[in-house]
């Protein structure tokens, strides 16, 4: 991922010495946009499966009518609503970027990766307001009293 | 081995189920939280316990038409609302088995990535492929379970 480009040149000699000679399990990275981007792709995508487990899982109680509303209800108190937004972010974020390495090894982007990357950027960022409404607005109609937060589009 | 040989397959797979995934993603999300006659999720926090989450008006009307004017409209029966048309019940069953399938390859395959990024030991690599796909196998089996008896 962490393209050596004309406007950030190849490190350096003795950069690359430091991280060649340490044996443990785990590279001591140098952090760069690109390297920063997989990283996060990484971590979302093993959480991303941790909540696909439970959410399979969950869904077995659709066999009872009373399991199902319970749970339902569940997800509707305040913990579970911040969590559906932070699945939100991290779904967003899994896909754009997951989008962009696509359009780079499928279509050849890679000369135009710094605009596609700014540019899903924002799209990430819309995603995650608009489709995160729902969960905000309930929120803040719990926290401020019903009726203080705009429903917009709602 | 046959797995390893395979390994540009499941990369070339890899692309295309996540490329899939965010079409029928924005489908799950839509059906699943913003739409007004069918979503299970609204939005509303519920904190009361027994308490159920208050639906949109077309959510009761469309379940006092398809169950009778004393339905109401739970959770439960906002689901089976969907699932009430045979017609709706077997595109419904059909895009949730080939969702199954889709996000459990694509997330057990990328698990599997990091898992052989971090796992050196050869031993310890197929241990861990083999409980991974595993416990893969066995959600895919619940999972189907669910989506094809959900509202027999």
């Amino acid at each position: 991922m962490a393209v050596d480009t004309q406007d950030r040149p190849a490190a350096t000699a003795a950069e690359n010495e430091s991280t060649a000679t340490q044996d443990s399990r785990f590279q001591r990275y140098r952090v760069r946009t690109g390297m920063f981007a997989w990283l996060m792709h990484r971590l979302t995508g093993v959480g991303l499966v941790v909540y696909l487990v439970i959410h399979i899982w969950g869904l077995k109680s659709l066999s009872d009518p009373e399991t199902f509303n319970a749970l339902i209800a569940k997800y509707h108190s305040p913990l579970f609503k911040v969590g559906e937004f932070a699945l939100l972010v991290a779904v967003a974020y899994h896909a754009m970027n997951g989008l962009r390495i696509v359009l780079i090894d499928f279509l050849g982007w890679s000369p135009k990766q710094k605009r596609l990357f700014v540019t899903l950027g924002a799209v990430t960022v819309l995603i995650i307001l608009v489709g995160g409404w729902p969960s905000i607005y309930a929120l803040g109609e719990w926290l401020f009293g019903p009726g203080t937060m705009p429903s917009l589009f709602l | 081995m046959a797995a390893s040989k395979s390994n540009a397959l499941n990369w070339f797979l890899h692309r295309i189920t996540g490329t899939f995934l965010i079409f029928m993603l924005i489908t799950h999300f839509w059906v699943q939280h913003y739409d007004h006659q069918v979503a299970s999720v609204t939005h509303e926090v519920v904190t009361e316990k027994g308490a159920m989450p208050d639906y949109p008006d077309a959510a009761k009307e469309g379940v006092k038409a398809k169950f009778g004017p004393d339905a109401e409209a739970t959770p439960y029966q906002v689901v089976m609302q969907r699932l009430a048309d045979p017609v709706y019940a077997v595109l419904w069953k059909g895009f949730n088995i080939l969702f199954l399938i889709v996000a459990l390859h694509h997330g057990f395959y990328g698990l599997n990535n990091v898992l052989t990024d971090y796992i050196r030991n050869p031993m310890g690599r197929l241990v861990a492929r083999s409980l991974s796909w595993t416990v893969a196998l066995g959600l895919f089996i619940i999972g189907l379970y669910s989506v094809i008896t959900a509202g027999w």
